[in-house]
């Protein structure tokens, strides 16, 4: 562990990037200490630049804070990136085990299945399954995933295929193992790392999806997000700046966060880079 | 307020039109770009009443008559109209010398037909306008002769080219008149004439040089342009490059702005008084959590309607205060009921829940539901969300769905699977034309949009309801409406929340396009651009 700091901490910026992370998710656990009533709570203030009547980051068209808006937004990006990544992994890492591991007919039906699914333009597909399905949180995440899976399942299967003839494979295949053990106990955790670096990615990628979604109005109504701000701001950009910019800034530094410390993560997980720098 | 700046402007329009020697005229030529919004699913305004229809529907059609900003009636294609005694018999003489698009004489026929077997059968309002005609003599090519049932003066109000169009009866005799060509194809006999339709982009109209009034129109061609973005639809009114936006195709926030920044800009609230837009909640009174009138009735009390255009329509409107519009005041056919209290009563509406027996559980919340709201963008959106605060702080948790137009009618109006919705309807120039429709147990339709969802059904007011079509002294008809408001206040099917005010933005560059009460759904015969 001590070794995986030094490593990772030599990288500057994934430090900054961890820093501004933390702080992110500072403000999403604490927002209903900080902001106890509902985001979406109107007030006698409609439009308030920043800093007038008491709200630190202006309020919308009816008098919504932007400041309370932008912290429940946070726990939302964040629970939202990381269930879906995690659905993704875990369905990319069944597809790319069985396919890589086994090959032969196994592997050519679940990779014509991935690619499939990897030659229609993600979000145009995410923005198709949540028309579908209502918007709502639930349907979101699913989009997210069905979306996002086929490029982890690609990373395993290569994985797989490079591990599974090596010597320690054959040495269990020689003491008996189930191939279930091998896979799980022998082979996964050798390709570890590319699935840590290629999740933290794909954590960022689902908030951009998420907001995008919001954005264009297929997010769920019920739930204050950062892209519900950023679209119902949008046409009073020209009136109330505050009201799109802030959440806008919002999702900016939380996804280079994230892609910061992916950088970081590869850089201290892949021994072919630990020369770089 | 802003008004005063476009007063000045017609004004100063009149001042030129009658100033008599004035050294400006007005100017032929020139060409027309002005937002519709959305696109029109065809141009067929005979059969739907569709929004964007209506803007450019009656350049190429024309009506019997249209009405001036006082509700006067203008003659066009007819110059005149007789009533017998009794109201039984309505005879209107035609112009003649009147042309269509494509060379054949307008004549009386053409009036039959249209209103026979075209708006009496697929008009969406139609059949209501016009119920009460049963047969139409034409004595000449130029003499109408309606004979009706009973009195019906309100179809008077419905003579304009948006509500009922007159169309060519040698083109659409014989065929299926709801996937007739003339569809997207027009052929009318007002000032301007269909040529060009590039999907997703424009619909160009040229003009009539053969049109019925000496010396119009003024404008060389009008181009409706279809711009899906409204920030986009902003700039280009700001910059010029389109010169009239009705029906809020720019937002009341950028209208707003431009007429504060720019001096060529103005807005209007003229042109909207014969369609007379209502916001509300319609209620699935058969099923669902809100079957009890004291639940809605608590709702209606509840909200603060004064909020909602403040905050949302930046105070373009009225809070509602009864079933019908204030708009029907002037006729004697609005009284101001109770449970319509513009700046909300949470505290009442607690009480009226708690006394009927609905006991807030341990987080507060009587009862939950679904509330779907009207799919037109996102003033609704936000107005659903404030109501959805306001109804948290009474008990009731709503949970706000947003679909597409589609699905959203077919939830409304085919299946009935809603508890309550969002929505605002056109109560138009009088009760029997916008209002019947909402509250009849005969407007039960299913699969029909806009009309009775709520499946409210009241034999007594259904018998108000018909007294009131057929009622023509003006102090009983009255009498009948203030019965029917105070049924509808009882027992609130639909829960009214603010006469809407749309907003009109232009180019002063634009003038003669504001005479008609019809506002944007206008010929704009009389329009002409100064350069």
């Amino acid at each position: 562990m001590n070794d995986f700091w030094k490593l990772f901490s030599r990288n500057r910026s994934a430090v900054l990037g961890l820093l501004i992370l933390c702080l992110v998710i500072f403000v999403a656990s604490i927002a209903s200490l900080i902001y106890p009533g509902d985001p979406f709570l109107y007030s006698k203030y409609p439009l308030s630049k920043p800093g007038e009547n008491g709200f630190l980051l202006g309020s919308d068209s009816i008098g919504r804070d932007v400041a309370s808006g932008i912290a429940h937004g946070a726990k939302t990006s964040l629970l939202i990136g990381l269930i879906a990544t995690f659905a993704a992994v875990l369905i990319g890492v069944i597809f790319g085990a069985l396919a890589g591991y086994y090959g032969g007919l196994v592997d050519d039906v679940l990779m014509r299945v991935t690619e499939v699914f990897q030659t229609i333009p993600s979000f145009i597909f995410a923005i198709l399954l949540v028309a579908i399905i209502k918007p709502s949180i639930e349907s979101v995440v699913i989009a997210i995933t069905v979306v996002s899976w086929p490029a982890v399942a690609r990373l395993v299967r290569g994985e797989f295929l490079a591990l599974k003839n090596r010597e320690f494979v054959q040495a269990c295949h020689t003491l008996g193992m189930s191939d279930y053990r091998i896979m799980l106990k022998e082979i996964l955790p050798n390709c570890l790392s590319p699935i840590i670096v290629i999740g933290s990615l794909m954590v960022a990628t689902a908030i951009l999806i998420e907001s995008g979604l919001a954005f264009l109005g297929l997010g769920d109504p019920n739930v204050m997000s950062w892209g519900f701000q950023i679209s119902d701001g949008r046409s009073m950009l020209r009136v109330a700046w505050w009201i799109c910019t802030f959440p806008g800034i919002a999702i900016l530094i939380t996804v280079l966060a994230i892609n910061l410390v992916g950088e970081g993560l590869n850089d201290a997980l892949n021994p072919r880079l630990r020369e770089r720098n | 307020m802003k008004i005063t700046k476009f007063m000045n402007a017609v004004m100063m329009t009149a001042a030129i039109t009658f100033g008599g020697g004035a050294v400006q005229a007005q100017q032929s030529g020139g060409s027309l770009v002005f937002l519709v919004q959305p696109e029109p699913p065809t141009m067929a305004g005979y059969v739907s009443t569709s929004g964007p229809i209506g803007l450019l529907g009656p350049k190429i059609y024309d009506g019997l008559f249209d009405y001036d900003n006082d509700g006067k009636m203008i003659p066009v294609l007819a110059e005149s109209v007789d009533m017998s005694e009794d109201g039984k018999t309505v005879t209107f003489n035609l112009r003649k010398g009147v042309t269509w698009h494509d060379g054949k004489p307008f004549t009386s026929a053409d009036v039959q037909f249209t209103i026979m077997d075209v708006l009496k059968k697929v008009h969406p309002r139609g059949p209501n306008s016009f119920k009460e005609v049963s047969s139409i003599d034409t004595p000449d090519a130029h003499t109408v002769v309606l004979n009706l049932d009973n009195p019906a003066p309100y179809m008077l109000r419905a003579l304009s080219a948006y509500e009922s169009p007159m169309v060519p009866k040698h083109l659409l005799e014989g065929e299926d008149i709801k996937s007739a060509k003339l569809a997207n194809n027009p052929v009318g006999t007002g000032p301007f004439k269909f040529t060009e339709w590039k999907k997703g982009q424009y619909i160009r109209l040229d003009k009539n040089e053969t049109y019925w009034k000496e010396g119009r129109p003024y404008i060389d061609r009008i181009v409706g342009r279809f711009i899906p973005d409204a920030s986009t639809r902003a700039s280009a009114m700001e910059k010029g490059e389109v010169l009239y936006a009705a029906y809020n195709a720019v937002s009341n926030v950028e209208a707003v702005r431009l007429n504060k920044e720019k001096d060529n800009i103005s807005i209007t609230t003229d042109g909207y008084s014969m369609i007379n837009p209502m916001a509300l909640i319609e209620f699935n009174t058969k099923e669902g959590p809100f079957t009890d009138a004291v639940v809605r009735r608590a709702i209606s009390t509840a909200i603060d309607r004064q909020f909602m255009l403040d905050t949302i329509f930046f105070g373009y409107g009225n809070p509602a205060t009864s079933a019908l519009s204030s708009n029907f005041a002037a006729t004697g056919l609005h009284a101001e009921m109770p449970h319509y209290p513009a700046n909300g009563d949470v505290a009442a509406a607690n009480k009226m829940l708690d006394d009927a027996g609905y006991k807030k559980d341990s987080d507060g919340v009587r009862m939950t539901a679904m509330f779907d709201l009207i799919p037109y963008g996102e003033d609704w959106k936000r107005g659903g969300q404030y109501i959805q605060q306001v109804l948290g702080e009474i008990g009731i948790q709503v949970e706000l769905r947003y679909e597409d137009v589609p699905t959203w009618l077919k939830r409304i109006y085919h299946n009935y699977d809603f508890e309550m919705n969002l929505n605002y309807f056109y109560q138009l120039a009088d009760p029997v034309l916008g209002v019947h429709r909402h509250y009849g147990t005969n407007m039960i339709r299913k699969g029909t949009h806009f009309v009775n969802s709520s499946r409210y059904s009241n034999a007594g007011l259904d018998a108000l309801l018909g007294a009131g079509m057929k009622e023509p002294n003006a102090e009983s008809r009255s009498a009948i409406y203030l019965e029917i408001q105070n049924i509808l206040a009882r027992d609130m099917p639909v829960v009214n929340l603010f006469e809407l005010e749309f907003l009109t933005v232009y180019n002063t560059k634009l003038k003669g396009a504001y005479g008609s009460a019809m506002g944007a759904y206008s010929s704009f015969g009389d329009a002409y651009l100064e350069e």
